[in-house]
């Protein structure tokens, strides 16, 4: 009789749950309302007031958010998401997945979408192939040098060089002045390296990765010559291969405590640094340009919001909606106020911090360039690979041309 | 219980009457008792099934596919995956530094922790509070541990090391984590530092078990202290150390968190792991069938590794028992 009531109890229990499901489901259908579910990249603080606004704008699209932080943790969870079937119906494509993504048939062709005109066709074709464009990215970042003014003055300069040569001239006249002239992480793809490989890239048509790519070069033909040019800085002794073991934070750190009087940086160390050393005077500029070269900027398009391709067709109806709001002015504008990023939208001119000005138009101008993001397979391969045998090639192990040779074998594996 | 059975009284000698009643209680018993064990051990076998052997087998059947964790669909390869691991000098890096972090850390985690314990079993004023403190390098996590080393042991003359070493006695900054043998060593002396305090703890519980009585007969019979150790306290440790060192040299095996944060498996690969190589492979990489055949290797060493371990421990403890 007990387990008679029991049972009872137990089957009444998973009928109400399995009905309250049902009804979570399919309830906001009914009442004209779509339910889409979203996996946010930027966090809740910042994100929270973005999507509200969108919520008050558009009551027929109910959002279920979840946040991830980037990047490991985000692609990790969207990758599960992905592979267990329940991926959510809008998510960011970024560079660590976009291949995976767009190779799987998990992302939405958005080419022909209106939400997309009026975007930076260099934001449009990072999340692109073929032809086809699958994320809508609203920003870009960039990276450069952020220098100490006051130190620079002390050795007569006023900024930063265009010229290579002028550069290292400028780091000698530092290190005789008795300052550590120049430090730059490098746990993750030197910001020198990469600026000096765009500068090179965006003199080339085809470009330089395609031609990689392609097979009709090889990462030792293109790349030996920004690497030796790189590999100066420590042959000459102007930065101590110490930086091998230096992530961003301890060189931001170093710079806010006028320890140091140029780094690789981007927008991302002005807060810290203001707040740590208000006193401190100091301004951006973008990584000298090796010989024919010009001055370019280490960036990439922030990663961009993609549909679920296997979403049913009214969530990526509602989906659609979710995305023209998120590039309407007022999105943009509200998008732009609560991360900072510096958006490409035509309709709306971000505000930036004056320090980081100089960086802004090349920026708006897709005038960027980041390994991982341009290459066409095998990114974070590489990117690991390339790390690595630079580290080695700073240590005085390798030639620059060595390292060239690792990511030939590394992509003909 | 014990003690029940040990004075229960024995039947006379050579009775044949006790030995069916016996049996037969055993059998009726026994079918019940055998039943409800298997009932208990029912739950681990379930958890056993689903979190070892499922996984094993579905890591053991991608390690045969190309299998990118985005899509079900995978193609079979082969061996191919177990080939490119052979080739690469990534893999073998971290494979080599993985084995000098975990017989290293357990080597000296264990030759600091014995001695350590024995200090800490000895009464003195404030005994619980500096086991607290030897305790604590173990409750944060090792990745907060490698996040906040990399700045002591920053090879900056700002590093916090270097400073000391500066102030005290006039040394230059030392390459603590941007040298290769230096770092080596950095990330094997963290992960000994947080160690040795738990596994002393571990120590001290089993001295605590060896009986006064047997040091007070050695003292009597002139055994100097280095005897005592020696010949009382190190034999009779034996059982903790085969514990000790089996954990350590898993957890050695398995070391992931510390040497990402400290050093990111730089310079170069010097302090890469098999761990970090798993992760990096599957998840950054989406090459799941790479990482599971990594995994796999992985798994086959660290039990051969660990059935030595405890093979030689039992044949020690054998030798001293």
């Amino acid at each position: 009789m007990k387990s008679r009531l029991v049972r009872a109890s137990a089957i009444t229990a998973a009928a109400a749950l399995g009905l309250g499901l049902a009804s979570c489901s399919a309830g906001g259908d009914a009442e004209g309302v779509t339910t889409i579910s979203f996996l946010s990249w930027t966090g809740e603080e910042q994100m929270q007031p973005v999507l509200d606004a969108f919520a008050e704008d558009h009551p027929e699209v109910k959002l279920e958010v979840s946040y991830a932080p980037p990047v490991a943790e985000y692609i990790q969870t969207l990758q599960t998401r992905v592979l267990s079937g329940t991926a959510p119906d809008v998510f960011l494509i970024a560079a660590e997945n976009k291949t995976n993504l767009i190779d799987a048939g998990a992302v939405v062709d958005l080419s022909d979408e209106p939400f997309m005109e009026g975007v930076q066709e260099f934001n449009l074709d990072t999340y692109g192939r073929d032809g086809a464009q699958y994320g809508l990215s609203l920003s870009s970042w960039a990276a450069g040098y952020a220098y100490n003014e006051e130190m620079l003055a002390e050795v007569g300069y006023d900024a930063i060089p265009e010229t290579w040569d002028e550069f290292l001239e400028l780091l000698q006249a530092l290190e005789d002045a008795g300052h550590t002239p120049f430090l730059e992480s490098v746990d993750q793809m030197p910001t020198t390296v990469s600026a000096m490989i765009g500068a090179k890239s965006s003199g080339m048509d085809p470009s330089l990765d395609e031609q990689i790519f392609s097979g009709a070069s090889t990462f030792e033909d293109e790349w030996s010559d920004v690497l030796e040019q790189y590999d100066r800085l420590y042959t000459e002794g102007l930065v101590s291969s110490d930086v091998v073991a230096l992530d961003g934070d301890q060189v931001r750190d170093e710079f806010a405590n006028e320890r140091v009087a140029i780094i690789n940086a981007g927008p991302w160390i002005i807060n810290a640094v203001t707040e740590a050393n208000p006193e401190l005077q100091f301004s951006f500029a973008p990584v000298p340009g090796i010989e024919g070269g010009k001055p370019f900027q280490a960036g990439a398009a922030s990663p961009g919001y993609a549909i679920n391709a296997k979403s049913d067709e009214a969530k990526q109806e509602a989906a659609k909606t979710f995305l023209t709001w998120l590039a309407s002015p007022e999105g943009v504008e509200l998008f732009n106020q609560q991360t900072n990023d510096v958006t490409v939208t035509e309709s709306f001119t971000p505000e930036v911090n004056p320090i980081f000005e100089p960086m802004v138009a090349p920026i708006r101008d897709g005038q960027l360039y980041l390994p991982m993001i341009s290459w066409q397979r095998d990114e974070d391969v590489l990117n690991v690979e390339a790390v690595a045998q630079m580290q080695r090639m700073i240590q005085g192990q390798i030639e620059p041309e060595d390292v060239a040779a690792a990511l030939d074998a590394k992509l003909s594996d | 219980m014990t003690s029940q059975l040990a004075t229960r009284p024995a039947p006379p000698a050579g009775s044949v009457s006790a030995k069916p009643v016996t049996r037969r209680r055993s059998v009726e018993g026994g079918w019940k008792q055998i039943a409800l064990n298997r009932a208990f051990l029912l739950p681990a076998v379930v958890v056993f099934v689903f979190l070892f052997i499922i996984p094993l087998a579905q890591s053991l059947y991608w390690s045969l596919t190309d299998f990118t964790g985005y899509s079900t669909e995978a193609n079979f390869v082969g061996l191919a995956n177990y080939a490119a691991i052979m080739a690469d000098p990534s893999m073998l890096a971290g494979l080599s530094f993985t084995l000098v972090f975990a017989v290293g850390s357990t080597l000296v985690t264990t030759l600091i922790a014995i001695p350590l314990a024995v200090q800490l079993n000895k009464a003195f004023a404030g005994r619980s509070f500096v086991r607290s403190l030897w305790f604590f390098p173990a409750v944060p996590s090792m990745a907060i541990l490698g996040l906040v080393w990399g700045y002591i042991l920053s090879p900056l003359p700002s590093g916090v090391f270097n400073t000391l070493l500066n102030d005290w006695f006039g040394i230059d900054a030392i390459s603590w984590l941007s040298d290769n043998t230096l770092a080596q060593g950095s990330v094997i002396l963290v992960g000994v530092w947080a160690q040795t305090g738990w596994h002393a703890v571990l120590y001290v519980a089993y001295l605590q078990s060896i009986p006064a009585e047997y040091y007070e007969v050695a003292k009597i019979d002139g055994a100097s202290s280095r005897q005592q150790f020696f010949g009382i306290t190190l034999p009779l440790l034996t059982p903790a150390i085969v514990i000790s060192t089996f954990l350590l040299l898993t957890a050695g095996l398995k070391v992931y968190e510390l040497p990402f944060t400290l050093t990111g498996g730089g310079p170069g690969f010097t302090t890469y792991t098999i761990t970090q190589s798993i992760v990096v492979s599957g998840v950054g990489q989406g090459r799941y069938g790479l990482a599971s055949a990594l995994a796999v290797l992985f798994t086959i060493a660290v039990a051969v590794i660990g059935f030595s371990q405890l093979k030689v421990a039992s044949a020690i403890g054998k030798r001293f028992s």
